[in-house]
């Protein structure tokens, strides 16, 4: 019985991991490390964890997860609420449409994909941002966080893979 | 588990597919709702905002101090490869800073002679407040900190929030643990300041860019590169005089200004209680005069 309950509990815990490993990431993207002139750029970590687990575990993260992934963003950065959401509902949206193209694709493939959807939704959330705060909002530092986002991307990947392979054994 | 058999997938996957699509309508939607909700209910938005900033505030607080030593270390390496030409720089320095200091001795002496003579009301009393930076979003459309004081060490909304250097921005919002700092190079920052000896009245007006601009200049003000700018106190919310940056650019479009904090050690901030009260609470000024003059005779008559 016990052991029953235990492996339900374990059943439940892989399951919503990449949610809380996500948001975790929201939370760890806030701290203050000062590296000169890093602070401008942090990369948008959420977007990455959104789209590895939409490409490799797209049951694991349900569009609701990416709903509240998202608010949860938006109220910590002190920003306009909703440009994040939509932004990430946007690259979660543009996986599950072509989700059978992931299923064969290499690595370097997934990655150049994660740039053209990165660039789409940060394109998105810059919009929306200007839209809510009803200003022009200058486009260049949202280029260099994409830059950054790109560049991190295959550094966080291979933290997740070996996380799942870890979980799957 | 049952595995479906193949006419349930038939009509599994159209019905699937339709309540994804439904639902990423309905978010997106929601999406909308929250944005249009940001911008008419603020209070709203500001609660909702504190108390989550409250709640994630003790683990960004646990979190952010090995952190803050590792930056420390590094720090420590680089202050070490330049040791000897710092030293140097440092002397110097500490010698034009002595005879400043000689010089605003002579100044406060003088001040306090005049402020006598002229019977001027004091400036209210200033309290500050030291709290650790835990939090620092980034990203690319907003300039903000979050502090480990908030409500209950006695930070209050519009407060200035300072580092050695000068000026860092205003506290915005406030939970009972924890406070959003407003950096001055904010797209929403706007601080009236005073510019150059001739102290022009001016605006700073933050654009996310790591210098912001001043606006609202008088069409006679002649400024140069090089002019302190200052808090001007208009507004009563900040005490005047606090230093904030040197103008950097003078430029036909706009006029830009270079903060002195150094944004990328901020650690630590000091919130400038600035009692405002004390002017118009103008019975308990005249009671601490009268105080004061009743302690002076006393030790007079001794």
């Amino acid at each position: 019985m016990s052991q029953g309950v235990f492996h339900r509990l374990d059943g439940v815990a892989r399951n919503i991991s990449p949610f809380f490993v996500t948001l975790l990431l929201v939370l760890m993207a806030l701290l203050p490390i000062r590296v000169t002139d890093f602070g401008p750029i942090v990369p948008a970590v959420a977007l990455i964890g959104v789209f590895f687990w939409s490409v490799h575990r797209p049951d694991l993260m349900p569009i609701w997860a990416v709903f509240i992934i998202g608010f949860v963003q938006d109220l910590l950065t002190g920003g306009a609420w909703g440009p994040g959401i939509v932004g990430l509902l946007v690259a979660h949206a543009l996986v599950a449409w072509q989700h059978r193209f992931f299923l064969a694709a290499s690595f370097v493939l997934i990655w150049c994909v994660f740039m053209l959807v990165a660039a789409v939704a940060m394109a998105v959330t810059w919009m929306f941002t200007c839209m809510a705060m009803m200003t022009y909002i200058d486009p260049e530092p949202v280029f260099f966080q994409f830059l950054m986002t790109v560049a991190i991307y295959p550094c966080l990947a291979w933290v997740f893979l070996r996380g799942q392979r870890l979980f799957q054994r | 588990m049952n595995k479906p058999t193949g006419s349930e997938i038939r009509v599994a996957s159209p019905l699937k597919a339709w309540a994804s699509r439904f639902a990423l309508l309905l978010l997106v939607g929601a999406a909308f709702g929250l944005m249009l909700i940001g911008r008419t209910n603020s209070f709203l938005v500001e609660e909702t905002r504190t108390a989550v900033t409250d709640m994630v505030t003790p683990i960004l607080d646990a979190v952010s101090q090995p952190v803050d030593t590792f930056s420390g270390v590094i720090d420590q390496a680089e202050t070490l490869a330049n040791l000897q030409s710092q030293n140097v720089s440092l002397k110097e320095q500490n010698a034009r800073l002595l005879h400043w200091q000689a010089v605003a001795r002579r100044l406060e002496a003088e001040n306090a002679a005049l402020r006598d003579l002229n019977q001027m009301v004091p400036d209210p009393g200033m309290r500050h407040i030291t709290a650790r930076v835990v939090g620092d979003p980034g990203g690319a459309f907003v300039r903000s900190v979050l502090i480990n004081a908030g409500e209950r060490n006695g930070v209050e909304k519009g407060q200035a929030a300072t580092t050695g250097a000068g000026l860092a921005g205003r506290v915005a919002e406030v939970g009972v643990r924890s406070a959003r700092v407003l950096l001055v190079t904010d797209i929403n920052s706007r601080i009236p300041v005073a510019v150059g000896d001739g102290r022009e009245r001016a605006v700073l007006a933050g654009d996310n860019t790591n210098a912001p601009q001043l606006l609202y200049l008088g069409p006679t003000a002649q400024l140069q590169v090089g002019d302190q700018v200052s808090t001007s106190g208009h507004g009563g919310v900040f005490p005047p005089g606090l230093p904030i940056g040197v103008v950097s650019a003078v430029g036909e479009t706009a006029i830009r200004v270079e903060p002195f904090v150094d944004w990328s050690h901020m650690e630590v901030l000091r919130i400038v209680d600035y009692e405002m009260s004390g002017i118009l609470d103008f019975q308990s000024v005249e009671a601490e005069r009268a105080e004061r003059a009743a302690a002076a005779q006393e030790e007079a008559s001794r």
